[in-house]
């Protein structure tokens, strides 16, 4: 027994003082794991990889949970006083990061390589630029993001006498498709969505995109655009999918059950992000085909994924360090592997002109088609206090997916909510021009 | 045997009997659930993933899996450090502390203790951002140090140890200062043994919070070395936009849990008279 005390003594030792002695500067990445867990370990490889190309910069990649644990964290480390120098983080909560003044511009690293923000957005595709700038500064450098996508199950296309080739293209043929593909007594559901928290709020902005609508102010964090008609009609689809039409559950279904159902052949048709492209490969049993997101008045999505951002308070070796690894990292390289192997789409198009990328596509020509759907693409929902904004919508359409609220009072309450939220932001902001205090 | 001990229950007995069945089946539902879906064969996209059936098959593939995917070793020798480490420094100053407010009369005592006690209304997450401070004021940022400095006194086990001091006669202990001890030997050799319960029954608390705690360990430790089990069993598992790996998840639980569970199976008897003694519930 005290041989046992001697030996975790001496551990506890070793695991307290341990600390390798290198002349590079140590920098701290800070990760989340929005897919799966092989993407941890890959992460870890790529720092190693990093670490030994060059001999300036030591990074260490700490894993730090999901989107919203890795922004509590990296903000309690700010502010006791050990920020990270370089977070990925959930792409949406870059302007509340700078909102709160706790990530730096990157434009004079930009300036100091003699290029400027645009040039350097130039690769980069259309609708990831809003996400990264704010009021015309680049606070953020796009890694991993996604779009929704539509998955079908092609085998039942075939069983139920549609063209397996030709997805629905509007929301009619959405519906009409749904209601052919649907057995009864909840046998088989012929569409089925997430909505959960974040999902949800994801995909009823991109019905609203599609339905011709804006859903938020992409350049001024205080407006939201619940209650207009483009929004109200995208909740309503919802609403008939499931209570009219009976091609959808009743009820809030998260993710993994929608990804169930599908492998399980419940569901013929899904919507889920082409983050899940890789994940569907491997476990689809039966003939999958993607399409684009059915449009309304047009097609449209959102971008989703996550961006790198390098915090403010850091000592000007760290910060330097911090530059060197985040440009490395978003190199079309390093981008178009990581697209490989988590199915992210790269944010960078350069990506998709390297060789081992065409070997790649050409084998897996459905990771094209969530790369063709970037020309509808939109910023994404972004605002202050972006987190409780999101939720007064989304509380409101699960109410209405359960069949407890119709629609339109359902987008009154949610509007209202979300002003009472960004009130703050709005009366020390817009409200204050002019009135003089 | 069966069939006689069951002629001689009433039906009230058997009714109440297959009532606890039933509850005790819907609470042992999901670790039943863990520990077959653990066992089971990957079955692409988890097809069988609700079943509560054992599979035909039983595989180990995915523990082999979650070795690989996880050093357990590791985290295993963290949270035990963790654990031990905190309970430790816990047992000295809770009985210090038990002890000073059951029996020594000092001013403000009472006021001290409303203080103490009032920490317990304290939810943990509003204290992450002054607890990282300090912990990087004491340098013992991304330590295991840092991971155990918040705990190392507890209000609960303070009031515990009061209470259960409360309830030893002063009898033993004048007999003993008549003798000629201190105080610190009629704590040592009076209360503290007479106190054994509520020393158990806190030891068992508070290792199985330590043990499964997520928030904090996340927020102190940065080198993926000193990650605890929970941190690193959530850095294979977590999943947000692909589908769960469920058979991987199931098996990294089941090793995270199994050392309570074993620990718990083994010392039943003793943990139930603690908690009976001292009134505590987990």
């Amino acid at each position: 027994m005290t041989r046992m005390i001697g030996t975790l003594a001496a551990a506890v030792a070793v695991t307290l003082l341990a600390a390798p002695a290198s002349a590079a500067t140590k920098i701290e990445f800070f990760f989340p794991v929005p897919v799966e867990g092989k993407l941890a370990r890959e992460m870890a490889n790529i720092a190693k990889r990093f670490n030994a190309e060059q001999s300036d910069v030591e990074v260490v990649a700490v894993y730090t949970g999901n989107y919203d644990e890795t922004k509590i964290k990296a903000q309690a480390a700010m502010q006791a006083g050990k920020p990270p120098a370089v977070a990925l983080v959930s792409a949406n909560f870059v302007l509340e990061f700078k909102l709160n003044d706790q990530i730096v511009p990157l434009d004079p690293f930009l300036a100091a390589e003699g290029t400027n923000k645009d040039a350097f957005l130039a690769d980069f595709w259309p609708a990831l630029r809003a996400n990264a700038t704010v009021d015309g500064k680049l606070y953020a450098i796009p890694y991993q993001n996604s779009t929704p996508l539509l998955y079908y199950n092609a085998d039942l296309f075939k069983a139920a006498g549609l063209d397996p080739e030709k997805p629905p293209q509007n929301w009619a043929q959405l519906i009409d498709y749904a209601t052919k593909l649907t057995k009864k007594d909840s046998e088989r559901w012929g569409l089925m969505m997430p909505s959960e928290y974040d999902y949800l709020g994801w995909l009823i902005s991109a019905f609203t995109m599609a339905n011709g609508g804006s859903y938020y102010n992409s350049s001024y964090g205080g407006e939201v655009y619940y209650d207009q008609p483009s929004t109200l009609g995208a909740v309503r689809f919802w609403d008939d999918a499931v209570h009219k039409y009976r091609v959808m559950p009743e009820g809030v279904t998260d993710q993994k059950a929608v990804s169930s159902s599908f492998f399980a052949g419940n569901a013929a048709m899904v919507i889920l992000s082409t983050g899940t492209l890789s994940f569907v490969r491997e476990n689809a049993k039966f003939n999958y085909k993607v399409g684009f997101v059915p449009g309304n008045l047009r097609n449209a999505v959102p971008i989703g994924g996550g961006s790198l951002v390098t915090f403010k308070g850091l000592p000007e070796d760290q910060r330097k360090a911090a530059w060197t690894f985040m440009k490395w990292l978003s190199s079309p390289e390093q981008l178009g592997s990581w697209s490989r192997f988590t199915g992210y789409f790269a944010p960078r198009q350069s990506a998709y002109a390297l060789p081992e990328m065409k070997a790649f596509t050409a084998q897996n020509p459905d990771a094209l088609i969530a790369v063709q759907q970037l020309q509808y693409a939109q910023p994404w929902f972004a605002t202050f206090n972006t987190v409780a904004v999101r939720k007064a919508m989304e509380d409101e359409v699960q109410a209405v997916l359960s069949g407890k609220k119709k629609p339109e009072a359902a987008v009154k309450d949610a509007q209202r909510k979300a002003d009472e939220i960004m009130l703050p932001y709005v009366q020390s902001t817009a409200l204050t021009v002019g009135t003089g205090g | 045997m069966p069939s006689r001990i069951l002629a001689r229950l009433g039906p009230a007995q058997i009714g109440s009997a297959a009532l606890l069945c039933a509850v005790a089946f819907v609470w042992t539902t999901p670790f039943l659930w863990m520990v077959v879906a653990a066992f089971r064969p990957e079955s692409g996209g988890s097809r069988d993933m609700a079943s509560l059936l054992p599979p035909l098959q039983p595989t180990l593939a995915n523990f082999v899996l979650a070795f690989e995917s996880a050093d357990f070793a590791l985290y295993y020798l963290n949270t035990l450090l963790v654990v031990s480490g905190i309970l430790a420094v816990q047992l000295v100053t809770i009985s210090l502390a038990g002890y000073a407010f059951a029996r020594l009369e000092f001013a403000g005592k009472d006021i001290l203790f409303t203080l103490f006690l009032l920490q317990l209304m304290l939810v943990p997450p509003i204290l992450v951002v002054p607890n990282l401070t300090t912990v990087v004021r004491l340098g013992i940022y991304d330590s295991l140090l840092g991971v155990m400095a918040p705990y190392l006194a507890s209000a609960f086990g303070t009031f515990l140890m009061r209470q259960t001091f409360k309830t030893i006669p002063r009898d033993y202990e004048e007999a003993a200062l008549l003798d000629g001890a201190r105080w610190w030997q009629v704590l040592w050799h009076v209360l503290l043994p007479l106190a054994r319960p509520g020393l158990v029954a806190f030891s068992i608390v508070s290792v199985a919070a330590h043990w499964n705690e997520f928030l904090w360990p996340l927020m102190v430790v940065n080198a993926p070395e000193k990650r605890t089990l929970t941190v690193g069993l959530a850095s294979f598992a977590a999943g947000a936009e692909g589908g769960q790996e469920w058979g991987l998840l199931a098996a990294g639980t089941l090793l995270v849990a199994l050392p309570l569970v074993v620990a718990f199976l083994a010392f039943q008897r003793q943990f139930i008279d603690s908690f009976m003694f001292s009134g505590v519930k987990g």
